[in-house]
């Protein structure tokens, strides 16, 4: 988890030789770069999608850089027409409802009342998919979906990058 | 009333332990306003939220403090701090308050992801698995993509520039999602490399609310990447 | 000889700016005034209302501007900007360059259009971005000076010449100027007041708010702007992203004020509350009460004068106040599928906790932030030139005692520089520098000002009337509606009339001086111009006759923009009929206009003051120090006042040291004569010529008078009381800052302090104040009652201290002291009038009993000391003190100022004014720049040595008089008395403010108001009757 290391090494002045990056932020550079390229091509359809912001990740972690970054790789992937906000959003998204243990600690009705402003914002969007970039995350969207009879499809990042892969 | 609270009676040693143990809390600031409570998703669970809990702290109710389940409940997701005109961090409070109760009135799997991670990750498998799972599933995808049949999937690559980790959830519920990340590492063409050693993305020792525990495995973390002597640690969520 | 300067440098143009430049101006002194846009007026000029008044800014602000642009002893700079300083007091020397504004100000009509031919359209940045302008523009209708300027950074000429230049072809003044070059001019000046203004917080930094990102979010400055009729959408009050009208608006207070986190502004911007109360109430007015305004507060902080009246009508009105912050702010809805991608709607959703924790979410479709004041990125580059340091909140550090000094000998602060505050402070704080300067300056006082000349008055009695009319077209504003030369060709056929002129603007420089020709060349001797109204422009279309020779009360208006062109706008057939009569009406009653004498009163150069605490003490020396004699009259034995018992200020200035100097300087000034245990026995007189008995007997005769009688803490009783009085432990602040001092005493003689013995000790606040018997704040208690809180913390850090408050109203910078009594420990429990507090006492032990506002569950605390913070009262004697004077007091027993927003010091009697807690409770420094302040309004009279009075006054026909008295009662201003040769009713001319009351009371038709006679009145209604013509 992004934060726990990012936050550690500087509560803990922990001594160390090597920079600490997100794979999101390197997708991004990756993309600018040219160094993978990827077309929306793929999306006929017109899948629609939203994301959601790892609180670990983005408003304790790197902030809103790291939330732009995220949303260029989707709209890349995705096609710019194809994505759409949900609101609040970035820096000051809500939490999915599972984080901080909450999913390990097993009170799944708190958990779930907990998860019903992000399912409500996700819900808003009209979007087919939201992608997660985070596992606590990943698995607390699902659930919610499930659990308040969303109709999204909830994916990590990479599977949409390597279909989008040219 | 039965509920009063006598404030001449008032016990200020749990304030004073969150002032100690973490002094730029501003736990003291709060101006009641309810701007924390606006923005919490967990705000009215269990008829708490992080106004009533600093509120707590301030008139002294201590068992309630100790005893509530709502800690559990507060995602600590940090939105709270993020608007709070007085930049109380409610959640660092409330990891404090979870370490302070005694292991064995903790939620047990929470507990339990944390002392299985400190033995090196947080479902327990032996590491000899991961490289295994690892292995098959590379191999797996080489045969049936022929396009990917330079794939790779290094482990213990010393030198490599880029260190990776994996949540525990892919080698061992859901091992075919590896690979997407793995094809676009390799498209980019990066030198990278998984350790046996520590290959977990998570660290739930955060969460109990141990800091020792959280710095233990951080350490050891920390340790492996160096001895790999990796430029960059790349974290996967 | 004397180096002394007598002319000053006032930076910044805003209302405070303008306020010290004309009471300098009008106080002996010559002023530079340097403004950094085109024109005067600041952020007052954008607002649509301001309260408590609910009057129209732009409307009580334009006639100051006005007279600024007019003074003959003040100098508009313009978009300029200081350079340079060097200098001592008294003796400066500033550098200034003005921009230029490639628009000849010599030239420019006001026309309109070079703006109306420019192709270049740019964001506004009068209406804060809201809507456009073009590089050619005037920064608004009313500007000061009232001409055109042209933005170097967009116009296309200027960069890229020969490519446009449209304005200049379209000029018909040929004011254009496109090779314009900055000038330096260096000027000589004995002083300098910083009038810097603020600025308002940008919320784009606080991404929850949703501004900059939702278009339906808008800060409060553009909501004044939504607003007000000169804005982008024409005062019809619709909301940025789609122009419908907001049915449901939200206000959300505190956006960038007491926010340590993000916005690292830790301070109270003092005004928001207010703003926003107001806002919703004009707002309400708008939507004639169709609209849901809702408030989201933390502290309603209502604690100027009357502003707790206007805060309970409002709730009474139906506006909802939600004790709640509201986190984010985010589109309302589904979002749906549109061409241009996917949408949200324009409603926004606004979620909120209620006090007891449950949740609730509404929608709106406009939410306000009630953005904080913060100095201006250029006022903070200026004071660094100048080399006058900030504090850590980014205002410059003020001394309690002397609030409007800075570091820097002979440069002076005045408004929110120092602190935030509203306008009327801010008022009162630039009439307090324009004291300060004018006794720094007060040896070169009228050495440097010019002195208006006006030609010998002709003698048209003999003449027939040869009537000169002038029609203005107002740029378009009349004659968009009005047909101006038909109205022009119909005043030419009528009797009397023999030149008739219509003009684009009859206002601007070159029409005026037009006008001065052409009534001695076409030997008028009465004139009539139809324009805007006379309450603006009267006085300058007087001014003109008397340039020309003639008496000024040869002149009527007819006024057919205010009350005909903008009234009428669509039908303009309708109003060009009205326009016509009212042109009849006005030349039907001018042809029977006489010349008046200009009454005016001899001063006498000595000032009465009323009230020997600190505000009494420090308007008295400020008129010694400006070189005037002053008879200060004090009840009591000793001077001094509440003060003696306030042990510090919230800035921790102990107040017993700088009392006890006041004090000996009081006593000794050579200017002061003292009359302690006297009281005011009658007066008589007005405006320059007062006479005054004593208890002591002696008699005064004074030009001015000034009422500083104090205030007194209420004595809790009655469901307030709290055992007051009937237990020791149970104490009010000042008796307990009376301990305080005993404390220091004690420290000094090595005993044991007697209040660091205390453990628990609770504050109870708003005794006996913002209650039905007593409906307002009175504004010193919270910041004393903390403070005093901090002191016993500093006596005994581990003292439990309980405050027991309403709303917390520590305003501006006094924000920190609330701040850091929360840091100590100090514990605020909030309670409402529903849920009062209780003390009682069992045997020996106090039992407090409140409820948590936040748990809700009641508390129970066993204090050894009680405080109540208890209501500041006004002394029940200033009401008989303010009748000698003719001034009022209002419902609770203040006296009453003549204008709350610009006027604070003044009363409606001219040459009387008050200051300190007789107006309202208010902290040490500002009442002593309001006694300052004073001082400096009476400085403007007694610096004369005549003072106008009015010329249009009542005249009594003996020959009619019954002698019945009534008129003699019912005049305001006691003028009336009876001739004791003639025994009939005789009119002092001099008192006299022709208001008309005792014309129409007098049932012999005795009296007439001078030029509003029968004569006049009823020509203008007969005229207005016959259909000739017209």
């Amino acid at each position: 988890m992004f934060y726990a290391v990012l936050e550690g090494l500087r509560r803990f002045k922990i001594p160390h030789n090597f920079e600490f990056v997100s794979i999101i932020s390197l997708y991004a550079r990756w993309i600018r770069e040219g160094r993978l390229n990827v077309s929306s091509a793929w999306n006929t359809e017109g899948l629609k999608f939203t994301v959601q912001d790892p609180c670990k990740l983005v408003r304790q972690g790197i902030g809103d850089e790291v939330a732009e970054d995220l949303r260029f790789v989707i709209r890349q992937v995705a096609g710019e027409e194809n994505f759409i906000d949900v609101w609040p959003n970035k820096s000051n998204n809500y939490c999915c409802g599972g984080g901080g243990g909450a999913l390990q600690s097993g009170f799944v009705q708190n958990r779930r009342a907990c998860g019903k402003a992000k399912f409500q914002q996700l819900q808003a969007t009209g979007a087919d998919v939201v992608i997660t970039p985070c596992h606590n995350c990943h698995t607390q969207v699902k659930d919610i979906c499930d659990h308040y009879n969303g109709k999204w499809q909830t994916t990590h990042l990479w599977n949409w990058i390597v279909k989008a892969m040219i | 009333m039965e509920n009063t609270i006598d404030l001449s009676r008032r016990k200020e040693e749990l304030r004073n332990h969150i002032k100690d143990v973490f002094p730029e809390s501003n736990l003291d600031y709060c101006l009641t306003c309810g701007m924390c409570v606006s923005g919490c998703p967990a705000a009215d669970i269990e008829g708490l939220d992080p106004r009533k809990l600093l509120r707590m702290f301030v008139l002294g109710q201590e068992e309630e403090l100790l005893s509530t389940r709502w800690i559990y409940t507060c995602t600590v997701c940090g939105r709270c701090k993020h608007a709070c005109p007085m930049g109380i961090d409610v959640g660092r409070i409330v990891y404090v308050l979870r370490g302070m109760r005694p292991k064995d009135q903790r939620p047990a799997n929470l507990q339990r992801s944390c002392e299985l991670q400190k033995a090196g990750n947080s479902t327990g498998i032996p590491n000899e698995d991961f490289v295994w799972v690892v292995g098959d599933v590379l191999e797996e995808t080489r045969q049936n993509e022929p396009e990917w049949a330079g794939l790779q999937a290094p482990i213990d690559k010393a030198g490599a520039e880029y260190y990776l980790n994996q949540n525990a959830k892919e080698p061992t519920v859901e091992p075919e999602e590896m690979v997407p990340l793995w094809k676009i590492l390799h498209r980019v063409g990066i030198d990278w490399t998984y350790s046996s050693k520590w290959w977990d993305g998570a660290n739930y020792c955060l969460f109990p609310g141990d800091p020792k525990d959280w710095e233990e495995t951080l350490r050891k973390q920390v340790e492996v990447v160096d001895a790999l002597g990796c430029r960059y640690y790349i974290n996967t969520e | 000889m004397n180096n002394t300067k007598g002319s000053v440098l006032v930076i910044g143009g805003g209302i405070t700016g303008v306020q010290t430049a004309l009471d300098l101006a009008d106080s002996g002194f010559y002023v530079y005034l340097v403004e950094r846009t085109a024109a005067i007026g600041g952020v007052m000029s954008q607002l649509d209302k301001t309260f408590p008044t609910n009057d129209c800014s732009a409307c009580i602000l334009s006639p100051k501007l006005v007279e600024c642009g007019r003074h003959l002893n003040i100098q508009l700079l313009t978009l300029s900007e200081l350079v340079s300083l060097k200098g001592e007091p008294g003796n400066f020397r500033a550098v200034i360059r003005e921009n230029p504004r490639y628009v000849d100000a010599n030239k420019c009509i006001a026309c309109g259009m070079c703006a109306e031919k420019c192709p270049k359209v740019v964001p506004n940045e009068f209406n804060n971005g809201l809507g456009t302008r073009k590089a050619a523009y005037l920064k608004f209708p009313q500007a000061v000076p009232l001409k055109y300027a042209i933005d170097a950074k967009h116009c296309i000429w200027l960069n890229k010449p020969g490519r446009c230049g449209a304005c200049a072809k379209a000029c018909p003044a040929g004011a254009i100027n496109f090779d314009d070059k900055p000038k330096e001019h260096i000027l000589e000046v004995g002083a300098v007041a910083l009038a810097l203004g603020f600025e308002t917080y940008d919320p784009s930094l606080l991404d929850f708010t949703g501004y900059g990102r939702l278009k339906n979010v808008v800060t409060s400055l553009e909501f004044e702007r939504l607003l007000s009729p000169s804005g982008p959408c024409l005062g019809h009050m619709e909301r940025p992203s789609d122009h419908a009208i907001p049915k449901r608006i939200a206000w959300l207070q505190c956006v960038g004020s007491r926010d340590i986190n993000r916005a690292c502004n830790a301070y109270c911007s003092s005004v928001c509350c207010m703003y926003a109360i107001k806002q919703a109430v004009i707002a309400k007015e708008h939507a004639a009460g169709h609209l849901d305004a809702t408030i989201f507060y933390m502290d309603m902080r209502t604690h100027g004068k009357d502003f707790e009246k206007y805060y309970e009508r409002a709730k009474a009105s139906g506006i909802s106040f939600i004790r709640s912050r509201v986190h984010s702010v985010w589109p309302a809805g589904q979002a749906v599928h549109t061409q241009k991608g996917f949408e949200y709607g324009h409603d926004l959703l606004v979620r909120y906790s209620d006090e007891d924790g449950h949740l609730h979410e509404e929608t709106f479709d406009l939410v306000v932030l009630s953005v904080g004041m913060q100095l201006s990125a250029s006022a903070r580059g200026l004071l660094s030139k100048l080399d006058i340091p900030l504090n850590s909140h980014g205002f410059v550090p003020f001394s309690s005692f002397s609030p409007n000094s800075t570091s820097k000998p002979g440069i002076f602060i005045c408004g929110p520089v120092s602190d935030p505050k509203d306008i009327p402070q801010s008022v009162t704080e630039a009439s307090s520098v324009a004291a300060e300067i004018s006794a720094l300056l007060s040896s070169s006082r009228w050495q440097t000002t010019k002195t208006k000349e006006f030609p010998p008055e002709r003698d048209i009695t003999a003449e027939p009337p040869r009537i000169g009319v002038f029609v203005c077209h107002c740029g378009i504003n009349i004659a968009s509606v009005v047909n101006v030369k038909e109205v022009a060709e119909y005043a030419r056929t009528l009797p009397g009339v023999v030149f008739v002129q219509d003009n684009l603007f009859t206002c601007s420089q070159d029409t005026i001086v037009n006008m001065v020709a052409t009534i001695r060349r076409e030997g008028l001797n009465r004139v009539v111009v139809a324009s805007c109204t006379p309450r603006t422009h009267e006085p300058l279309f007087q001014e003109t006759l008397r340039e020309a020779g003639l008496n000024p009360y040869l002149f009527e208006m007819a006024n057919i923009r205010d009350q005909d062109s903008w009234v009428h706008q669509n039908e303009p057939e309708k109003a060009t009929q009205k326009a016509k009569d009212l042109v009849r009406m006005a030349i039907a009653k001018v042809r029977g206009d006489q010349p008046l004498s200009a009454n005016v009163v001899p001063v006498h150069k000595r000032a009465l003051v009323i009230g020997g605490g600190v505000t009494g003490m420090v308007a008295a020396l400020s008129l010694a120090d400006q070189g005037f004699p002053v008879d200060l009259v004090e009840k009591a034995e000793g001077l001094g006042g509440n003060a003696r018992r306030l042990y510090r200020t919230w800035q921790g200035e102990e107040v017993a040291e700088m009392l006890q100097s006041l004090i000996d300087r009081t006593t000794n000034h050579a200017n002061i004569t003292l009359h302690s245990s006297t009281t005011l026995e009658r007066t008589s007189g007005s405006v320059g010529r007062f006479k005054t008995t004593l208890s002591n007997g002696k008699e005064i005769e004074h030009g001015v008078a000034i009422l500083a009688v104090g205030g007194q803490p209420w004595r809790p009783s009655g469901e307030w009381q709290y055992l007051y009085g009937e237990e020791e432990r149970v104490k009010t602040l000042l008796e307990v800052d009376e301990l305080c001092m005993a404390d220091e005493n004690v420290k000094a003689t090595g005993r044991s302090p007697l209040l660091s013995q205390l453990n628990h000790v609770v504050f109870i606040h708003c005794v006996g104040s913002r209650i039905p018997e007593r409906p307002y704040c009175s504004r010193v208690c919270c910041t004393h009652a903390i403070d005093q809180a901090l002191k016993l913390k500093e006596l005994n850090p581990r003292m439990n201290i309980y405050m027991l408050y309403r709303d917390i109203r520590t305003y501006g910078q006094r924000e920190i002291l609330y701040q850091e009594a929360r840091a100590k420990g100090i514990v605020f429990i909030r309670y409402d009038l529903n849920n009062r507090p209780t003390l009682t006492k069992d045997g020996d032990t106090l039992c407090i009993g409140a409820m948590d506002h936040v748990l809700k569950r009641p508390l129970v605390i066993h204090p050894d000391m009680v405080v109540l913070a208890s209501a500041v009262e006004p002394r029940r004697d200033a009401g008989e003190l303010s009748k000698f004077f003719k001034c009022s007091i209002n419902a609770e027993g203040f006296l009453m100022e003549a204008h709350a927003k610009l006027r604070p010091v003044d009363f409606a009697t001219d040459g009387v004014f008050l200051a300190g807690l007789c107006h309202y409770p208010k902290p040490l420094e500002e009442s002593i720049a309001q006694a300052k302040a004073a001082a400096v309004r009476a400085v403007r009279v007694l610096a004369q040595d005549v003072v106008p009075a009015e010329s249009a006054v009542a005249v009594v026909n003996p020959a009619k008089c019954v002698t019945c008295g009534v008129c003699a009662k019912i005049c305001p201003y006691s003028a009336i008395s009876k001739d004791p040769v003639l025994q009939k009713a005789s009119v002092d001319a001099s008192l006299c403010k022709g208001c008309g009351a005792c014309v129409a009371s007098c049932r012999s038709d005795a009296i007439t108001l001078k030029n509003m006679g029968n004569e006049q009145i009823m020509a203008a209604i007969e005229a207005a009757m016959c259909n000739c013509g017209g």
